[in-house]
């Protein structure tokens, strides 16, 4: 079973990349100038003695490749282990940053995606048109601004309008469920709307040139000669192999939603992963930076994954 | 009345850098029904853009003039909207053999099915059905219905194709250049499967092709084309044996003879002329062995010449 056997390959892949993935970044974090133990022991009256100590406390002293080994036992139970910082489980501390990224950068990437397609359809339908004109200068000039640009001009924009920084308003005592619901999606407006702003121009770019390559298509012609109307062409012959390269870039996206975006937190202090490791990174958290990596590796291999038996599903042609 | 009419048929395109192209000028031609009419001549000389013509087919960049008549109705009169009821039920088209008629990501069935329910001539299970017996028609198993399209040969994929353009029981089938790009042996199948269905299903056939024995072979006229032009038109015997344009002379002799080894290949030396501009006097002056001094002034006219049309000043000269 031909079927079959794709599966298994690409599942066999996906756990090959992984593993090397975790591998590349435990040795990645180390080689970087700085240690964590310097960091910890910046307090007055620092000795030597608390080097060391702080050292065997987080198993430190032992050699790279015991380390590794550690890691590795520790990682196939599930034990992600402690963040130098703040002392709680690094899977704790990547469950909250996660929750709170997930809704926004979600949000904003099917914005994205619906509002890209979409524009990218018509320009692509109405080619040589004024409204391509204008749909693909548009798309280019979101594409081309920096996030914290655009966020930056989305809070001057709408200051006093939306609320432009944190997640919840703390001033709410014991809100009641509507409530939270409601001041949750005033705050999560404008990052998500940065976000989805900058993404959607590169899918319209995307999608446009995917359809016109369709559309030249000889099927195409033959579809208008069978007697088609235009609607049912674009829907039962454009649409679905124009999919095709969109399907792998939705997928690729998806993969990297968990890695949060660094710009859109900061501007709109926004207590997400992409901040997590960022701060991470600053304090040499290695647990907390291999977790986040990891996290991040595995999204992206599984969604690479899913867009590989897409395509499978979509493409009749795939047989390897 | 004809079956099929095209009257002063006219095609510009507007060209990228500015200016248009006048790719097909004034092409008129009837087709009776049953019969089969070769539409000949070398590349670009506006065969295959008159063919998408007959259909309403051309890109919205081509401005198209003149009149496409179906058993005397205007059928471009009102675009888009008064050519659709015409496709695949009256007139069905047969792209080139290399082009991908069908679609890969869809069953070669679904897309029989699809041309059948479209147009009401069957639906769900018995279209299924038709579908199949369609594709017997033209020597395809009715199992292999439910492959895909890559799973076919060039051969089958054009045997396909036809057994498509048949399924809502056209009296007119537009085939351009069925033949290329498929190698000699599935040429001669697919030519024969061709001129089979007509003569089974009464069928009218528009030939576009360059390849002129393949016109011999199948079909009963033929109207030669040159710069977007017919300059001539009539029963292919009286092409061949008397020809009254000198293009279809040369044409004919520029045809290599297997039987006949060691004979150098006939060409026509140069180019026709480029159509971005207007031309004045014959179009086929350059390069015309018989040329003479009304050619380079005045344009020739296709006029009727015992039994077919020409459009040359030899022929108001007395032999």
């Amino acid at each position: 079973m031909r079927g079959a056997d794709y599966v298994i390959k690409r599942l066999g892949f996906a756990v090959v990349t992984v593993f090397v993935a975790i591998s590349l970044n435990f040795a990645l974090f180390r080689l970087a100038p700085g240690s964590a133990v310097s960091n910890l022991a910046r307090v007055p009256h620092a000795t030597p003695e608390l080097h060391q100590a702080l050292k065997r406390e987080f198993g430190l002293d032992k050699s790279k490749g015991a380390q590794y080994v550690i890691y590795l036992k520790q990682l196939v139970r599930g034990n992600l282990g402690v963040s130098f910082e703040n002392q709680q489980p690094v899977s704790h501390n990547l469950w909250v940053a996660l929750k709170n990224t997930l809704p926004m950068v979600l949000l904003g990437t099917l914005f994205s995606i619906v509002l890209g397609t979409l524009t990218g359809v018509v320009a692509a339908w109405r080619r040589g048109t004024a409204v391509e004109g204008a749909t693909v200068t548009t798309a280019l000039g979101f594409y081309s601004m920096p996030t914290h640009w655009l966020g930056l001009m989305l809070v001057i924009l709408f200051s006093g309008v939306l609320p432009t920084g944190g997640m919840t308003n703390d001033f709410l005592i014991n809100p009641s469920f509507w409530t939270h619901l409601k001041d949750l999606a005033a705050h999560i407006a404008l990052p998500s709307l940065t976000l989805g702003l900058v993404l959607y121009g590169e899918y319209t770019l995307i999608v446009r040139s995917a359809m016109l390559e369709t559309l030249g298509e000889d099927y195409i012609l033959t579809a208008r000669a069978k007697g088609l109307r235009p609607w049912a062409i674009l829907r039962r012959h454009a649409l679905r192999n124009a999919m095709l390269p969109i399907a792998t870039l939705v997928a690729l996206s998806l993969g990297y939603i968990v890695a949060g975006a660094i710009l859109v937190e900061t501007v709109f202090s926004w207590p997400g992963i992409g901040r997590a490791v960022y701060e991470a990174v600053l304090q040499r958290d290695y647990p907390m930076l291999q977790g986040g990596f990891l996290l991040l590796t595995i999204s992206v291999v599984f969604f690479n994954l899913v867009a590989d038996l897409l395509y499978f599903k979509l493409d009749p042609r795939i047989t390897q | 009345m004809s079956l099929l009419e095209a009257r002063e048929l006219n095609v510009w395109f507007d060209l990228e850098g500015g200016g248009t192209l006048h790719a097909v000028q004034g092409v008129s031609f009837a087709l009776e029904e049953g019969e089969r009419l070769g539409l000949v001549g070398e590349s670009g000389c506006g065969k295959t853009t008159t063919a998408l013509a007959l259909l309403g087919l051309l890109p919205s960049s081509a401005e198209v003039a003149g009149e496409v008549r179906f058993h005397g109705e205007d059928v471009l009169a009102g675009g888009e909207e008064s050519v659709r009821p015409h496709r695949w039920t009256d007139v069905a088209m047969v792209f080139q053999g290399a082009m991908n008629s069908f679609n890969p990501v869809r069953t070669v069935e679904s897309q029989i099915v699809e041309a059948l329910e479209l147009h009401a001539v069957a639906e769900g299970a018995v279209a299924r059905a038709r579908a199949g017996k369609l594709l017997e028609s033209v020597g395809i198993p009715a199992d292999r219905a439910r492959r895909f399209p890559h799973e076919f040969s060039g051969g089958m994929r054009q045997r396909a194709a036809i057994a498509m353009a048949l399924a809502c029981e056209p009296s007119v089938l537009v085939a351009d250049e069925p033949t290329t790009a498929l190698d000699v042996m599935v040429q001669a199948q697919i030519l024969e499967l061709l001129d089979g269905l007509c003569r089974d299903f009464g069928l009218a056939l528009v030939l576009v092709t360059h390849d002129l024995p393949v016109v011999a072979q199948l079909c009963d006229r033929a109207a030669v084309m040159y710069a977007g032009e017919i300059v001539e038109e009539g029963p292919v015997e009286r092409l061949y044996h008397s020809p009254r344009h000198p293009y279809t002379r040369l044409l004919f002799a520029a045809t290599p003879d297997l039987a006949d080894d060691g004979a150098p290949v006939a060409s026509i030396p140069g180019a026709p002329p480029r159509l971005d501009r207007p031309l004045v006097g014959c179009p086929f002056r350059p390069r015309c062995d018989r040329a003479f001094g009304r050619c380079a002034e005045e344009r020739p006219l296709l006029r009727r010449v015992d039994g077919s049309r020409a459009a040359c000043h030899l022929n108001d000269v007395p032999a």
